[in-house]
C-alpha cells in the first residue's frame, strides 16, 4: 500500500478537477467543501507517504509496470516527499482562503475557479515527484496553464498580464524543452537517475553544455529568476486576490525545486561547463535576484506588487543557499524555500484581507486600514518578522543556515548578498510598519465587512506555522540532513 | 570556415529548425498583434517538436514493431520511437496552450475592443 501512495496524493486532488466540472452543473455549493476534504485528505496521505519513505527507502514507482529507463518513474524520497507534505498543507490553507466570503460571490465562475486550483496542485504534486525529464516538462506545463488561466480569471488588466505571463511561459517551456531534446539526443535517455550515470563523461559535450543552459534558462523563466522575472509582478498583482497567495507561494517554488532535482540529481554538485562551475554561475544569479528583487520591492506602491517583488529576492536567497555546495547550505536553502512557501501565502492572504476589508491597494492608503484588527497586525508583524529574518522565526534560521553554509564555503559575496538584501528587506518593511502603525493622520476607513473565519484561519495558520518552523528548525534541518541531502555533497 | 558551412549544409533539418525557431521568436517580440505574437509562439513551439522528430529520423529505417516473437532485434533497422512519442505528448500541450492563449487574446478582445498591444496598454493607463 505505501508503494502506491505517491500516485494516490496526485490522483485524490486529479480525480476531483475532473469530476468538478460535472459535479458543478448541478451542485455549485458542493465545490468548496469537496476540494477542502480532498486537500485535507492530501495532508494525511503526504504524511503517510513521508513516514512510509523513512522506514523502507525511497519509492519508485514504475508507471504501468514497465521498470525505469524504459518506462516513466516516479521518485518519492526524502526531499520529494518533504516537499509534497508543506505542497499539501499550504495547499490546504489557501483553499480554505480561496473559499472564504472574504470575496464576491463567484456564480457560475467557482467551478472553473476549484477545478483549475485542484489541477494546478494535481501537477505541481507531479512535478514533484517527477524522476523523468519530459514527465517534469508535462506536468510544468500543466501547472502553468492553470496559472495562466488562474491570473487571466481576474478580469481587466489581468488579462493583459495573464497573456504576458502566457507568451513568456512557453517561451520558458519551449526552451526547457529543447534543452531536454539535447540531453537526449546527447545520452539517449530521460530517466533522472539514468541520466545521471550517463551525463559525467560527458562533461565536455557541448551539445550537453548548451541543452543545461537552455533548461536552466526555461526554468529561470518559471521561477522568475531575476532578469527573467519580467511576468511575475503584474500577474500576481493583478491576479484575482483569492488565487495570488496559491500562485505566490506555489508554482515559482516547484520550478525553482525541478531545477533543484535537476541540478543535483542529474548533474551533479561538481558539474563545470567550460571550466565554470554551474553552481558558482547559478550562486551569482542567485545574490543578484535577492538584492535587485529586494531593491525593486523598496520602491513599489502597490501592497500587492511590493510582495511578489519579495518574493523574487526570496528564490534568489534560495538559490545563494543552495549553490554553496555544501550540506549546509543546501539544507539552509531547502528549509527557506518552505519557509518561504508559507511566508509568501501569509503575505498575500494579508494583502488580500486587507484589499477587500478596507478597500486598501496601496501602502500610501494603508493608514486607513490602521493595519486592520488587532490579530491582523499581528500576524502581518510576525510574518514580516519571518521575512526580514528575526528570530525565533523560520526566515531567520533559513538565512542562519545559508550564511553558515556560506562561511563553510568562504563565500563572502553570498555572505554579502543574504545580508544586504536582509537589510533591504527591512527596510521596504518598515515603510510598510510606518503606514500601518504610525500613520494616524489618515482617517481610518471603516470596516466593510466583517472578518470570514477562512481569513483568520489562513492568516493564523501561516503566522503559526511560520513560529512553529523557527522553534522546530533544530529537528527540521537535521532531518534534512539525514533525509534529503543529494548523493555527493 | 568552408568545412564548417559544408557540415551544416549536411543537415539541413537542422538549420530549418533554427531558422523557425528565431524566425518565431522574432515575431513574438516585434509584432504588436496580439494574435501574431500567438503564431510566432506556435511556431517556435512546433520549431522544437521539429527538432525532435529530426534527432530520431533515420535513413531506410522502419517502424519499430516486432513481427513475431522469435525474430532477434535489430535495433539499426528501427526508427526510435521515444522522440515521436514526446513529439504528440508535446504536441498535445501546444495545442492546450494555444486554446487557453486564444481565449486569453478574445477576452483581451472584448474588453478593451482591440489586439493591439500599443492600444491595449494606452487604455490600461
Amino acid at each position: 500500500m505505501t508503494r502506491h501512495l505517491p500516485a494516490i496524493l496526485f490522483l485524490l486532488p486529479l480525480s476531483l478537477a475532473i469530476g468538478l466540472p460535472l459535479i458543478g452543473i448541478k451542485h455549485r455549493e458542493w465545490c468548496r467543501p469537496l476540494s477542502i476534504g480532498v486537500l485535507g485528505a492530501m495532508v494525511p496521505v503526504s504524511f503517510a507517504n513521508l513516514v512510509g519513505v523513512l522506514q523502507s527507502g525511497t519509492i519508485h514507482y514504475d508507471f504501468g509496470g514497465w521498470a525505469a529507463p524504459v518506462g516513466i518513474e516516479w521518485v518519492a524520497d526524502g526531499l520529494s516527499s518533504v516537499m509534497t507534505v508543506a505542497l499539501s498543507l499550504v495547499g490546504l490553507v489557501c483553499i480554505t482562503f480561496l473559499s472564504s466570503a472574504l470575496f464576491p460571490y463567484l456564480g457560475s465562475r467557482i467551478v472553473p475557479f476549484y477545478t483549475l486550483v485542484l489541477l494546478l496542485i494535481a501537477s505541481l504534486t507531479g512535478m514533484v515527484f517527477a524522476g523523468d525529464l519530459f514527465n517534469l516538462f508535462v506536468f510544468l506545463e500543466v501547472s502553468a496553464l492553470c496559472a495562466y488561466a488562474l491570473v487571466g480569471l481576474g478580469g481587466g488588466k489581468a488579462l493583459v498580464a495573464g497573456f504576458r505571463y502566457l507568451i513568456l511561459g512557453t517561451f520558458g517551456a519551449s526552451l526547457y524543452l529543447l534543452g531536454v531534446g539535447y540531453l537526449y539526443a546527447e545520452t539517449g535517455t530521460l530517466n533522472m537517475a539514468d541520466l545521471a550515470q550517463r551525463v559525467p563523461p560527458l562533461v565536455t559535450s557541448k551539445a550537453l553544455a548548451v541543452g543545461v543552459l537552455f533548461m536552466f534558462i526555461g526554468l529561470g523563466i518559471k521561477m522568475a529568476l531575476v532578469p527573467l522575472h519580467g511576468w511575475l509582478p503584474d500577474a500576481y498583482t493583478y491576479a484575482p486576490d483569492r488565487v495570488s497567495p496559491i500562485l505566490a507561494s506555489l508554482v515559482t517554488k516547484v520550478a525553482l525545486y525541478g531545477w533543484i532535482r535537476i541540478m543535483f540529481w542529474v548533474l551533479g554538485a561538481q558539474a563545470v561547463v567550460y571550466q565554470i562551475p554551474i553552481l558558482f554561475l547559478v550562486g551569482l544569479l542567485g545574490a543578484l535576484a535577492a538584492l535587485v528583487g529586494a531593491f525593486l520591492a523598496l520602491s513599489q506602491v502597490e501592497i500587492k506588487r511590493m510582495f511578489a517583488y519579495g518574493g523574487l529576492s526570496h528564490i534568489g536567497l534560495i538559490l545563494v543557499g543552495i549553490s554553496l555546495g555544501n550540506q549546509t547550505g543546501f539544507v539552509g536553502g531547502v528549509f527557506y524555500l518552505l519557509n518561504d512557501a508559507v511566508m509568501q501565502a501569509g503575505l498575500f492572504f494579508w494583502a488580500g484581507a486587507i484589499i477587500h476589508l478596507y478597500g486598501v491597494r496601496t501602502i500610501e492608503d494603508l493608514g486607513r486600514s490602521q493595519g486592520g484588527a488587532g490579530w491582523m497586525s499581528v500576524a502581518l508583524v510576525v510574518i514580516a518578522l519571518s521575512m526580514i529574518g528575526i528570530p525565533p522565526t523560520g526566515g531567520f534560521f533559513g538565512k542562519w543556515y545559508i550564511i553558515l553554509g556560506a562561511v563553510e564555503a568562504q563565500n563572502y559575496l553570498a555572505i554579502g548578498a543574504v545580508l544586504i538584501a536582509t537589510l533591504l528587506t527591512l527596510a521596504y518593511f518598515v515603510k510598510v510598519f510606518e503606514r500601518v502603525f504610525r500613520d494616524r493622520s489618515a482617517q481610518q476607513s471603516p470596516l466593510i465587512r466583517e472578518i470570514p473565519l477562512a481569513v483568520q484561519i489562513g492568516l493564523g495558520a501561516t503566522s503559526v506555522a511560520v513560529i512553529v518552523l523557527g522553534l522546530m528548525s533544530d529537528h527540521i534541518v537535521n532531518f534534512l540532513l539525514k533525509n534529503a541531502v543529494p548523493p555527493g555533497l | 570556415m568552408f568545412e564548417m558551412i559544408g557540415g551544416w549544409l549536411q543537415r539541413p533539418n537542422y538549420i530549418a529548425f533554427v531558422l523557425l525557431f528565431l524566425w518565431g521568436i522574432y515575431i513574438m517580440v516585434t509584432r504588436y498583434n496580439l494574435v501574431k505574437k500567438l503564431i510566432g509562439m506556435y511556431l517556435m513551439q512546433t520549431s522544437v517538436i521539429f527538432f525532435l522528430v529530426t534527432t530520431s529520423a533515420k535513413r531506410g529505417a522502419t517502424v519499430p514493431i516486432l513481427l513475431s516473437t522469435t525474430e532477434t532485434v535489430q535495433p539499426e533497422v528501427y526508427a526510435n520511437p521515444l522522440p515521436h512519442v514526446l513529439t504528440l505528448t508535446a504536441i498535445v500541450v501546444g495545442v492546450a496552450t494555444l486554446g487557453v492563449s486564444l481565449a486569453l487574446a478574445d477576452a483581451i478582445y472584448k474588453k478593451y475592443g482591440s489586439l493591439d498591444e500599443e492600444e491595449i496598454l494606452k487604455r490600461l493607463e
